[in-house]
């Protein structure tokens, strides 16, 4: 179940500067450190540039996507931070059928292990495909970003923040939207007049600054409604069906077996007006 | 570095050549990008397009040994667009003095130059002194004999058309870079230049240092907040090993090594300490004997005494050339009998690496000290090889790492920060202090029994406790130094009294007869009566600039910025108010700030000295006095070359020999190689190609090249290739990427092959080495081999295709 | 003789087709044991790009509306009173109980925790649509069972719990409807959530509408086919007559989803929706082959009373029907350049599934009274509200079950 509040903007945030980012993968490390995840085993880059892993995985809870291309003449060489977005109205949260995941008062979702039966809707329903399953393991469990949620709780930041020297930012999700807002505003040149994170989903809590177009740098389109309400305008009528569907079928049977209630009690009716007719 | 770290963050213009800060120095990144968030241009130079010309406001290409060329561009291009600093250059600089009338630059020799020798005589390039025995000077820098008119008749040759016909640069890229740098040549405007590999690992490697040096100075960047010659170290703790001493040509504190013709201290001192005649040259060096009397009184305790010369006479005595390339070719001759490698892997980290390997082979016994094993601990059984038939005896030992010890690591902006033991050490493992101090008493121990001259080793004062483990606070004391006797000194108007066994508060009170003992000079103030200055971690910033005073401990006496009287103007009002380092309070009489370059009052007073220190003129030298091959840097191209040089007739630096396995044979070597380093891995690889998380990363050898040499050779992105040089070949990965691109050398499209050197052997990623393709040849002065440029050839396939 | 001796002379007597059944179901059953003892990890096809695939998409999403003849005859029969249909019902709720327990199996295959398949019932998430189908489920394959024990209290004469039963008749038949309806259409409800996902031409807000009206027209269909092939294989009788009248109510049902179809696609999809090829033709197949053509049919009064073409046409219906839940659960959601495909283990179990399916039928038809119009085992003095149809006695003819 998700505690949905209104107010987002005390949650905790990042604000992930992707025009200062350099690529360096401290945050890739720092969150395998933390987390004591498996190395995966690769044998060259994976994708573009110095990319590794090829995907994020049960064992890859966040990766810098690489891109290595020209675009009129110039050399682009830019980041993307894939990660776990901990939407304000999480999908994974609403479609789960035990409800093991929650997005906590602090901010980030977080999953009950102990609850999980591995039907892996969450991960079907996950706009941005963050979810991962073990694979490797007989009884898997789903593996995500946990936002760092025992560190926060700490009053300490992210591994992945803490690390970062250049392009994270974590605070309140109001105060990261001002300042993305704000560094958009001091140098309109250099990002692109958008945050994705900010209404993506109805609302994350990562949002992102680029310089170049969205779709370039291998961020997925995704709808500014939150998720969970597709869903919800359809499984809300189901009191309602299940009353309407269940009345009018029982009305109706009441109505087609009227007449031959009535028949039969026509019958028995002759049929004790003819027996005493027959005795006398 | 001049400067520091955070102080990145002051400058108006960052220029990185030859490094990359981005991926080898990635936390320098937060500095760097707080510079761009105030309106500070970051500016790229480099052969490929990096992670760090990702974030450029201006990228320029450049080929590799051609900086000199580049800067020397630069140097033209502000001087003659106005855009120096005239106050800073006319006033601080040795720009104003006249040098002799015999000296001379002629296609690329400049005067005194020994054909057979292949060397210089450097006292032909000495100023022309006065009767006084100072030297004469200009100061309106018209004298066509002075520095600044043959600087500017010297780089007036570099002109646009002719750097970016060296350096394959695109004209328009090469003056956005110069025009956006050399715009910090206003006072009020700070330029950094960042520089690390790219510009050291050249036959003419100093040079290009002395370029950078020379730009800084006529734009007025030295000595101000943002500004400085900034050498991005290449290892956390290499700033601290080249502070004591570690190589060849130096004792700790940058004091000479002595050669065996400096026959006694007094031989020695005589030669190296400078005698200054200015008397407001504050000829810092001219300390010399007090430095180095304090230093042996560290080594040799009670036994070093005025009249054994302080025991000099232990000192081992150098006969030239002592550098890593020597040591190698004489162990390769079977002239080492043993070696020692503490955290060094010369296996993958020297230049003709399958020589090295050899070599090893060549030794009666090798001792190495490492956290892992590394390709040199098993260069016994390298692939390829029988073990059988090496006869070298190899002793393995277990480091500890840094987090499992205590001390101090000095960063590339001086700072030395204490560090304390986080961890036990695994199994055996042991500090490099407990191996060394275990060393040592072994070694003292065979001698007590006889031997040949034992006394450098038996009678070494070693007062490090009783414990098992060396107590590293007792060395700490001992580098920053003690008083010897009760003594008492009088500093201006105080009088200062000291009991034997104080700690030296300053290097300023360090003794030539005997009372002061301190390991190393520079650290002297390190550790004092208040305790171990490293070890603080207050992170008030009164200046607002970065400084951060009381966050650790930096030397020269905790000075965050060297050569900041230089940020001020001959009265002592600074250049740029909104970013004061230092400045005079006229009431006060003192100044504030900064630690000063100096209490004394700024150089217009009588009293006052000028900004430049270190040197016996205490002017910044734009013309050199004692370099192994000119007074000014002049471009040659790099030993293996695809070019002919086009600045003038001597091809390559004539004080550089030879060796024999080069070749510029452009049909067997087409190709310019170059090596470099990733974020992801460490130096030759032990540290990190064991490390699960850091192979995922970047799993195996790779080389970089571009689009249109994959096409012309058939090579696809992944595919195996197979890379030669005339010193070996080796087999790796392609990665194909448009942020390579050939250079235009004169007409021609030259393609570059770019590669990492991280690789070995040993580890569990493997791979083959970078320098298995390196020459073996090196810098004039201080012999660091040529890594960055030299010439190949590359081909698909290979055995393991 | 012991049961063992008993229960391998009889089975020693089946057909050939039934113990090629059991064989496939055995095959099931072992690939079942590796895939619990390995995991899905290395038995499926499953990863991260795919982690739903065959076991879901058939097991559950198509094989849930084909098990729909039950609650459809059901409400067609005692809710619409169309009493001639009667004898269709048992065979109905048979395939309805038979095709709601093997989706439980598939899901317990699918589950990742499969040991932990009880925690719905503990830990409650109103807000998904995989809980309240799992809850509906639960209810409507106890709601089956209770139906299904008519049969078998006949077969063994427990009268009382009989009179039971037929009394909460009624109430189960609405329950049973209601519910369907509600788990027909949150299984469309399912892919509301996948709304940058799913394709176009399948992702529309009336998906779950879509999803329960063609639940009904596949369970018509497949009880057309099962009635049909009852009779040609097992000697069951010949209900051509009922058929034809079930025929003639499909092709309402199809109307319907065609027009809530065609309007959701015109009216309500954004998107591209002819920028796939491949799924663009597989769509033309699901509407063509799966709605048009059968619909087309059945308008034909011919085609209704002809045995062949009749069935034909109900497996057009119900071949749609397979299709289209492939098409929104596996194929319209695969992004351009990726492809899924089962691996061995996956479809041996679905095979081995499917297998079970017609071998259990088989077997329930044969040992209990699911086809006799007229059983003379049946005490028909107890009072039950059923009329009786007239058609006459049928002696029960030989066939695949062996002896009557």
């Amino acid at each position: 179940m998700s505690e949905i509040t209104n107010d987002f903007s005390k949650n905790k945030a990042f604000l992930i500067d992707m025009t200062k980012c350099t690529g360096c993968r401290g945050c890739q490390v720092a969150c395998k450190q933390w987390n004591q995840l498996d190395a995966e085993k690769t044998e060259f880059f994976t994708g573009e540039g110095y990319q590794n892993p090829p995907l994020m995985s049960e064992h890859t809870f966040t990766r810098i996507k690489f891109r290595d291309y020209q675009k009129n003449g110039q050399n682009e060489f830019a980041f993307y931070k894939e990660m776990c977005m901990h939407c304000n109205d999480p999908a994974c949260a609403s479609v789960c059928p035990v409800g093991a995941f929650k997005k906590t008062a602090e901010g980030p979702v977080v999953y009950d292990a102990k609850r999980c039966i591995g039907c892996r809707f969450c991960m079907v329903a996950c706009p941005f495909g963050v979810p991962k399953y073990e694979w490797s393991k007989a009884l898997p469990l789903v593996r995500k970003c946990t936002g760092c949620y025992s560190r926060i709780k700490e009053g300490q930041k992210p591994a992945c923040a803490t690390t970062c020297p250049s392009a994270i930012t974590y605070g309140n999700r109001g105060d990261m939207i001002k300042e993305a807002n704000k560094r958009i505003a001091t140098r309109p040149e250099k990002y692109l007049k958008k945050l994705y994170g900010a209404e993506e989903a109805g609302g994350t809590s990562v949002i992102y600054l680029t310089a170049l177009p969205f779709d370039e740098l291998g961020f997925k389109h995704v709808t500014k409604r939150p998720l969970p309400s597709y869903t919800w305008q359809a499984l809300r009528l189901v009191p309602g069906i299940f009353l309407t569907v269940g009345g009018s079928l029982s009305l109706l049977s009441w109505f087609t077996h009227r007449k031959d209630r009535l028949k039969k009690e026509a019958e028995q009716r002759d049929a004790s007006e003819k027996a005493p007719k027959e005795e006398s | 570095m001049t400067n520091h770290w955070i102080d990145l963050k002051n400058a108006d213009a960052i220029l990185a050549i030859g490094c990359n800060p981005a991926e080898n120095h990635p936390i320098s990144f937060k500095w760097i990008e707080q510079a761009i968030d105030n309106g500070g241009k970051l500016l790229a130079v480099d052969p490929r397009f990096t992670r760090t010309a990702s974030k450029a406001d201006h990228y320029a290409q450049i080929r590799p040994g051609t900086d000199i060329a580049y800067l020397g561009g630069m140097i033209n291009y502000a001087l003659q667009n106005n855009l120096t600093h005239k106050e800073y250059v006319a006033e601080y600089t040795n720009a104003s003095f006249i040098v002799n009338d015999k000296f001379a630059f002629e296609e690329g020799i400049f005067c005194a130059f020994d054909d057979q020798e292949k060397s210089y005589d450097p006292k032909a390039w000495a100023y022309e002194v006065d009767g006084a025995g100072l030297p004469r000077r200009d100061k309106s820098l018209q004298d066509p004999r002075c520095v600044y008119q043959q600087m500017k008749k010297h780089f007036s040759r570099y002109t646009v058309e002719m750097v970016c016909s060296i350096t394959g640069t695109n004209k328009e890229d090469y003056l956005a870079v110069a025009k956006a740098f050399c715009a910090t040549g206003r006072p009020d405007k700070a330029g950094t230049i960042l520089y690390a590999m790219g510009i050291t690992q050249s036959t003419h490697g100093t040079q290009n240092v002395r370029a950078v040096a020379m730009l800084q100075m006529l734009l007025g960047n030295i000595g101000i907040a943002g500004g400085g010659v900034n050498a991005l170290r290449g290892e956390s703790n290499v700033q601290g090993s080249t502070d004591y001493g570690l190589l060849f040509h130096i004792l700790p504190g940058y004091l000479k090594s002595p050669e065996y013709d400096n026959v006694d201290l007094k031989a020695y001192l005589d030669k190296y300490t400078p005698k200054a005649k200015d008397p407001k040259s504050a000829n810092w060096w001219g300390n010399t004997p007090k430095y180095t009397v304090s230093l042996l009184k560290a080594w040799y305790g009670d036994n070093a005494t005025a009249e054994n010369g302080f025991c000099y006479d232990y000192l081992p005595k150098r006969s030239g050339n002592y550098s890593f390339m020597k040591m190698m070719e004489k162990m390769g001759k079977g002239e080492l009998q043993g070696l020692v490698c503490m955290g060094q892997n010369p296996a993958v980290g020297g230049p003709d690496s399958l020589a090295t390997r050899e070599a090893l082979g060549k030794l009666d016994w090798l001792v190495t000290v490492d956290l892992w094993e590394t390709e040199t601990s098993i260069f016994w059984k390298r692939p390829g090889v029988n073990p059988k038939d090496i006869k070298t005896e190899v002793f393995m030992l277990p480091a500890a790492s840094s987090v499992e010890k205590e001390g101090s690591i000095s960063n590339s902006g001086r700072w030395a920060q204490w560090r304390y033991k986080a961890a036990e050490p695994v199994g055996d493992a042991k500090s490099d202090l407990w191996i060394i101090d275990k060393f040592f008493k072994g070694v003292k121990k065979a001698y007590e029994k006889g031997g040949a001259f034992p006394e450098p080793i038996t009678k070494l004062a070693w007062n490090y406790g009783n414990h098992e483990e060396p107590d590293v606070h007792l060395v700490a004391k001992e580098i920053n130094g003690y008083f010897t006797k009760d003594m008492t000194i009088v500093d201006g108007p105080k009088t200062l009294e000291f009991k034997k066994g104080d700690q030296v508060p300053m290097f300023k009170y360090l003794q030539a007869d005997g009372s002061t003992v301190s390991g190393n000079w520079i650290y002297c103030g390190s550790y004092t009566k208040d305790g171990n200055l490293m070890a603080r971690r207050d992170s008030t910033d009164p200046t607002g600039l970065g400084m951060f005073p009381k966050w650790s401990w930096c030397w020269p006496v905790n000075r965050r910025i060297i050569y900041n009287r230089a940020s001020v103007n001959p009265e002592g009002t600074p250049f740029n108010a909104k970013r004061t380092v230092i400045a005079w309070d006229l009431l006060e009489k003192k100044w504030k700030g900064d630690v000063p370059d100096g209490p004394w009052p700024p150089a217009a007073d009588k009293e006052g000295k000028h900004p430049f220190i270190m040197l016996p003129e205490g002017h910044g030298r734009l013309y050199a006095l004692d370099l192994k091959d000119g007074p000014f840097p002049e471009h040659y191209e790099p030993i293996e070359s695809p070019a002919k040089n086009l600045m003038s007739k001597t091809q390559s630096n004539p004080a550089v020999k030879i060796p024999a396995n080069m070749s510029s044979d452009m049909s067997k070597y087409p190709f310019i190689g170059t090596t470099y380093r990733m974020t992801e891995h460490w130096q030759a690889g032990a540290m990190t190609r064991s490390l699960p998380w850091l192979v995922e990363l970047v799993p195996t050898m790779f080389v970089e090249i571009s689009e249109t040499l994959a096409r012309t050779k058939g090579i696809g992105n992944g595919d195996q290739v197979r890379i030669t040089t005339e010193r070996g070949s080796i087999e790796a990965k392609a990665l194909v990427t448009s942020r390579l691109k050939p250079f235009n050398v004169q007409g021609n499209m030259v393609e570059q092959v770019g590669l990492p050197w991280h690789f070995g052997y040993a580890g569990v990623a493997t791979g083959d080495s970078g320098n298995v393709l390196t020459p073996s040849v090196g810098c004039a002065n201080t012999s660091i081999p040529e890594f960055k440029a030299f010439l190949c050839n590359i081909e698909k396939g290979g055995k393991r295709a | 003789m012991t049961a063992a001796k008993i229960i391998y002379n009889e089975v020693k007597g089946y057909h050939n087709f039934v113990k090629f059944l059991i064989v496939l179901v055995a095959a099931g059953a072992v690939a079942s044991l590796v895939r619990f003892v390995f995991g899905l990890g290395v038995t499926t096809n499953l990863n991260d790009t795919f982690p739903w695939g065959l076991w879901i998409s058939f097991d559950v999403v198509t094989a849930v509306p084909l098990a729909a003849g039950a609650f459809t005859l059901g409400a067609i029969v005692h809710c619409f009173h169309i009493k001639k249909l009667e004898p269709l019902v048992r065979p109905a709720i048979v395939t309805g109980f038979l095709g709601y327990s093997l989706v439980s199996v598939g899901l317990l295959l699918d589950l990742g925790q499969p040991q932990r398949c009880w925690h719905t019932m503990v830990y409650w998430n109103p807000h998904s649509p995989m809980f309240e189908v799992s809850m509906c489920i639960m209810a409507y394959t106890t709601v089956l069972f209770l139906e299904f024990l008519s049969p078998v209290c006949e077969k063994f004469g427990y009268h009382v719990p009989l009179r039971l039963l037929r009394t909460i008749e009624m109430p189960l038949v609405v329950a049973a409807a209601s519910i369907s309806t509600l788990h027909q259409s949150s299984l469309g409800t399912f892919f509301l959530i996948a709304v940058d996902k799913l394709h176009s031409l399948w992702y529309n807000p009336l998906l779950p509408l879509l999803f329960w009206i063609s639940a009904m027209c596949a369970g018509i269909s497949i009880i057309i086919v099962e009635a049909t092939m009852s009779h040609k294989w097992m000697g069951q009788p010949d209900e051509s007559e009922l058929l034809e009248t079930l025929a003639k109510i499909l092709p309402y049902v199809l109307t319907l989803y065609l027009t809530a179809k065609l309007f959701s696609l015109f009216a309500l999809t954004e998107g591209p929706m002819f920028d796939r090829p491949g799924l663009v033709a597989l769509f033309a197949v699901e509407m063509i082959a799966g709605v048009l053509a059968p619909l087309v049919m059945l308008m034909n009064g011919n085609v209704r009373e002809h045995n062949r073409l009749r069935a034909t046409a109900a497996w057009l219906v119900i071949a749609g029907v397979i299709l289209n839940r492939f098409n929104v659960s596996m194929f319209g959601m695969e992004a351009p350049g990726t492809l899924y495909y089962p691996s061995f283990i996956e479809s041996v179990v679905t095979i081995g599934i499917i297998a079970a399916h017609v071998l259990f039928f088989v077997l329930i038809a044969k040992y209990f009274p699911i086809f006799e119009h007229h059983p003379e085992t049946v005490d028909y003095s107890i009072p039950d509200s059923f009329h009786k149809t007239d058609k006459g006695h049928a002696a029960p003819a030989k066939g695949l079950a062996g002896e009557a």
